[in-house]
């Protein structure tokens, strides 16, 4: 015992500048990730800010009661669920372009492409939002200008109830897939080159060639990257459905975190005790799909997440 | 006549392949052309002479050419403060960021007591977040509210790219290490002139996603720099193009505000928030396809 401790602490001290390094990250990590998990605590108190954690009313689970009985948290989960189920229906799209970059044979092309498609991974959603707002707007949008000049009538698609889940997807889309591809493009590069020679003697077609080897061959890859977004079906990407939220849509984008925003920040709104509560709902059940989509990978030997 | 047939058919196949290729060119000309023409038609725009312009006509080429809204919107004081906060933000984070993040990350790539735990302690990040209302009533209790360091904290060490960097150190050759502990380094010197020299390419790009993520600081601004005359570069873009609070960051009295169409404006507002993105898009494009950006993908 005494020998072992004494090995620890030599060990301990042989290290000491290694642990200096890695202190200011400890740190950090405990003051903005753990030290705010004790704001939690809010979740079952009536949280009066001037009385403070200590001090305020204890409720229990009374919040969480409130919740599941308002109609607005299943129109919250509804909207969330639309929009990550809408967003799954995209998953396809960087596997197919990945297929399709692999069968370019001009080389300085497919750079071209990649570096193109790649960009619109760096911009921010506030950019995003507003190359959509010019290409959308009832007056200065470009299909609305379009429109009119065909004789047609400038629509406000970004007010329409109707078109907003579209737009959203599109966006998220046109943000992703290039970014997308890149791990389906690495996938592709590692496929064994024998097998395509073996298939060209026996006169398989490119096709075939996709279809019976390229396509194969990456399915635990598609598979790990299904699992994984299927992990994240209750977070929307909040900047995104925060900027494109006005008063028309206002109802189908009325996403969690934009209700915890509006009743527990913005504009001297209260609701501490009952926002804290409906954010940790929201990430009790993430974390929970999180480690499991990771157990699920893990158990069919591909590598996870950890 | 069997030579000429195997020839006939060399040339159809060569044939099939080239129209097989022109058919992908064109649809990946077409892809890209979903990302690149928004920017060529932005930038036309911006350029676009007030005198020119016609509400709800449509410009491919102007017929005159322009400088006025950008000299517009670099007058303003919104500009310029929203471009202050940015900068400061960026340039504080993005090493802090790097440094911070290959220190932890160095720690864990080391057989040290505690690995275990401290592993655990950074994945916990990863999983679970407080959410919005912890994380802003901690800021405040910090004193932290309306502070650049209140968007500058939270992302100096994420839990993603330390696991990238621990897994990047752990793949470098231990023979160096070993020889320069024998010549009597230090650990610091250690990291500071063995470790983080082998590693530039991956901390090059670690340093433009930061830097790119700095930049892009839109939702933490809005929660908790709480003066106008901080908000970031993305809320001022958000504030002209897409609100109608466009007063509190462009002065509308000045005479050209009178010439330069709004549309114009907006144009150019983005002209120029999204330009340091382009500047360094492509240093960083060198490091995606390396293997380490794509174990970074999936996570």
């Amino acid at each position: 015992m005494r020998v072992e401790q004494k090995r620890l602490r030599k060990r301990l001290f042989q290290y000491r500048w290694v642990y200096v390094l890695g202190l200011p990250g400890l740190l950090l990590m405990f003051f903005f990730n753990y030290l705010p998990m004790r704001g939690l605590l809010m979740a079952f108190q009536d949280y009066n800010p001037h009385l403070g954690l200590t001090g305020s009313e204890w409720v229990g689970l009374k919040h969480f009661q409130t919740l599941f009985h308002d109609a607005k948290f299943y129109s919250m989960l509804r909207n969330t669920l639309v929009i990550s189920g809408l967003n799954l229906l995209t998953f396809p799209a960087p596997i197919i372009l990945a297929l399709i970059l692999n069968e370019v044979r001009n080389a300085k092309f497919k750079k071209f492409v990649q570096t193109s498609v790649y960009l619109p991974h760096f911009l921010s959603w506030a950019i995003v939002a507003s190359l959509t707002f010019f290409l959308l707007s009832s007056e200065q949008g470009v299909i609305n200008k379009i429109a009119v000049a065909l004789g047609g009538e400038a629509k406000a698609y970004l007010f329409s109830p109707g078109a907003i889940y579209p737009i959203i997807v599109l966006q998220s889309l046109w943000k992703g897939v290039g970014w997308g591809s890149i791990v389906y493009l690495a996938a592709i590069a590692g496929v064994d080159q024998s097998l395509y020679e073996a298939a060209r003697m026996d006169g398989a077609t490119k096709l075939q060639c996709m279809l019976k080897i390229t396509i194969p061959s990456i399915m635990p890859t598609i598979i790990v990257m299904l699992i994984l977004k299927m992990g994240s079906i209750v977070s929307v990407d909040f900047e995104q459905v925060f900027l494109m939220n006005n008063a028309m849509v206002k109802k189908q984008l009325e996403v969690f975190e934009i209700y915890i925003f509006n009743n527990g920040i913005a504009g001297g709104s209260t609701q501490y005790s009952y926002t804290t509560a409906i954010g940790m709902f929201k990430s009790v059940i993430n974390t929970s799909l999180v480690l499991l989509t990771n157990w699920i990978t893990s158990r069919k030997g591909y590598e996870g997440i950890m | 006549m069997a030579q000429q047939n195997i020839k006939n058919k060399k040339l159809g196949m060569k044939m099939k392949e080239n129209i097989y290729q022109t058919v992908l060119w064109i649809f990946l000309l077409a892809v890209v052309g979903t990302m690149v023409l928004p920017f060529l038609y932005v930038i036309v725009v911006s350029f676009t002479d007030g005198s020119v312009y016609e509400a709800g006509s449509f410009y491919l080429w102007p017929k005159k050419w322009s400088a006025d809204a950008y000299q517009l919107i670099l007058s303003g004081s919104g500009f310029l403060n929203a471009l202050k906060s940015t900068l400061f933000i960026t340039l504080v984070g993005t090493p802090m960021n790097v440094l911070v993040c290959a220190g932890l990350a160095y720690l864990l790539s080391k057989p040290v007591p505690g690995r275990g735990f401290l592993n655990k302690y950074v994945m916990i990040t990863m999983l679970f977040s407080a959410g919005m209302i912890p994380n802003f009533m901690n800021m405040k209790a910090l004193g932290l509210i309306d502070s650049y360091f209140a968007c500058i904290f939270p992302s100096v060490c994420g839990a993603w790219t330390v696991m990238v960097m621990r897994s990047f150190f752990q793949s470098l050759p231990l023979e160096l290490e070993e020889a320069a502990e024998i010549d009597g380094c230090g650990q610091l010197r250690m990291f500071a002139t063995i470790t983080l020299p082998l590693s530039k390419a991956m901390l090059a790009s670690m340093t433009l996603f930061a830097f790119v993520s700095y930049w892009n600081t839109y939702f933490n601004a809005v929660m908790y720099l709480t003066s106008t005359a901080k908000a970031t570069l993305q809320v001022y873009v958000q504030k002209v193009v897409l609100s109608s609070t466009v007063s509190d960051v462009v002065d509308l009295q000045l005479e050209l505000a009178k010439t330069v169409p709004q549309e114009v404006m907006r144009m150019a507002a983005v002209v120029v928030v999204v330009f340091p993105v382009l500047i360094v898009y492509p240093f960083l494009q060198k490091y995606f396809e390396s293997g380490m950006m794509v174990g970074a993908v999936k996570g």
